[in-house]
């Protein structure tokens, strides 16, 4: 058992050595589940450390896997230890290169809900942060066309938020069709 | 079709005598042409009715139009969000009168599962349903049914008064 251990910890994955070697600041913990490496990252430099994943030539997470965020605000669990930060901001990001996947979580605080876009790296970002806009209320800067890309645009609120009712606010039973540019 | 077949006047043909009512109602309803409005799992379903295996077209529904200019029966089958009921309206709107709706499943005709914030609870709020279907999907025969039923509906039906062309 020890020594499947000691085997585990040997292998340590590529991208974390390089990362705490290159951006041991920004690093605010760091874990793997499942198989997939999971950094958590600080907002000021999250840009920063995606661009170097990608832009590394022994990295090479050349392929933007998907943007999301997670909403922690009904969860009491180590995730809340950074600084209570409601939302956490998800890149997941794969190298064909090193056949591995990476995700990159970054804290978001409710009172200051920007965050560097990832557009000028990835432009599978686009829509990727629009949907994250749309659902949490994230906002990417630097995107060039952030708008709602799932819900109308009149829609009011962001529902992928805990405190957002599961039934609406009456969306349903207000609906206008005069409103709507079909 | 309830015609009554009158002397035979020992010509080549029989007088039929019959009423208007009727005659409309039988050519309309034994060639529906469905406009498929499938946004969902029961789409698969209407797809497979009107394949060769279930072959919706022996009740004369075969001509699917995608063009709600070109059809009769609008199949709403599948989830309608607040954002696509407003297409669904504008393309009910488009469709030439006389025109029926079949609800197709629990989610076009009560939300079905999904009681949530962005989803019509039932399409009959804003489209007159002629007949529901229930499941989650149905089967193609309960849409073979539906179809059966609206072909009833319309053979039961009379022409609006005033109608100088049919």
């Amino acid at each position: 058992m020890n020594e499947e251990k000691e085997v585990e910890e040997q292998s340590k994955p590529l991208v974390l050595e390089k990362l705490e070697a290159a951006h041991a600041d920004a690093l605010l913990a760091q874990d793997e589940v499942r198989g997939t490496t999971v950094v958590v990252v600080r907002k000021e430099r999250a840009y920063a450390v995606l661009e170097y994943l990608k832009t590394d030539p022994e990295l090479a997470y050349i392929y933007l896997v998907d943007v999301t965020a997670v909403d922690n605000s009904r969860m009491e669990s180590e995730l809340m230890q950074f600084d209570y930060a409601r939302f956490m901001v998800v890149y997941q990001l794969y190298s064909y290169q090193g056949q591995c996947r990476v995700r990159v979580k970054v804290p978001v605080h409710e009172n200051d809900l920007s965050i560097s876009s990832a557009t000028g790296l990835w432009r599978a970002a686009n829509w990727l942060e629009r949907e994250t806009y749309d659902m949490f209320g994230i906002h990417f800067e630097g995107h060039p066309d952030l708008r709602r890309i799932l819900m109308p645009d009149d829609f009011e609120g962001h529902p992928l938020r805990k405190d957002y009712p599961l039934r609406g606010r009456g969306e349903r039973e207000r609906f206008n069709f005069d409103k709507q540019n079909v | 079709m309830g015609l009554d077949f009158g002397p035979d006047t020992g010509q080549d043909g029989n007088i039929i005598t019959t009423t208007i009512d009727k005659v409309v109602n039988w050519g309309r309803k034994n060639s529906l042409w469905p406009m498929p409005f499938g946004t969902a799992c029961c789409a698969i379903e209407m797809m497979a009715t009107l394949a060769s295996k279930y072959d919706l077209s022996r009740f004369g529904s075969e001509a699917i139009r995608f063009s709600p200019r070109q059809s009769d029966l609008l199949i709403v089958s599948g989830r309608i969000s607040i954002k696509m009921m407003p297409v669904l309206k504008r393309i009910y709107d488009q469709m030439p009168d006389p025109k029926w709706v079949i609800s197709m499943g629990a989610c076009a005709s009560c939300g079905g599962v999904f009681d949530t914030y962005t989803l019509i609870q039932g399409v009959d709020q804003f489209l007159p349903v002629d007949v529901y279907i229930p499941g989650c999907p149905p089967r193609p025969e309960d849409l073979i049914d539906a179809v059966l039923q609206v072909q009833q509906k319309i053979d039961s039906g009379t022409l609006p008064k005033g109608v100088s062309h049919y």
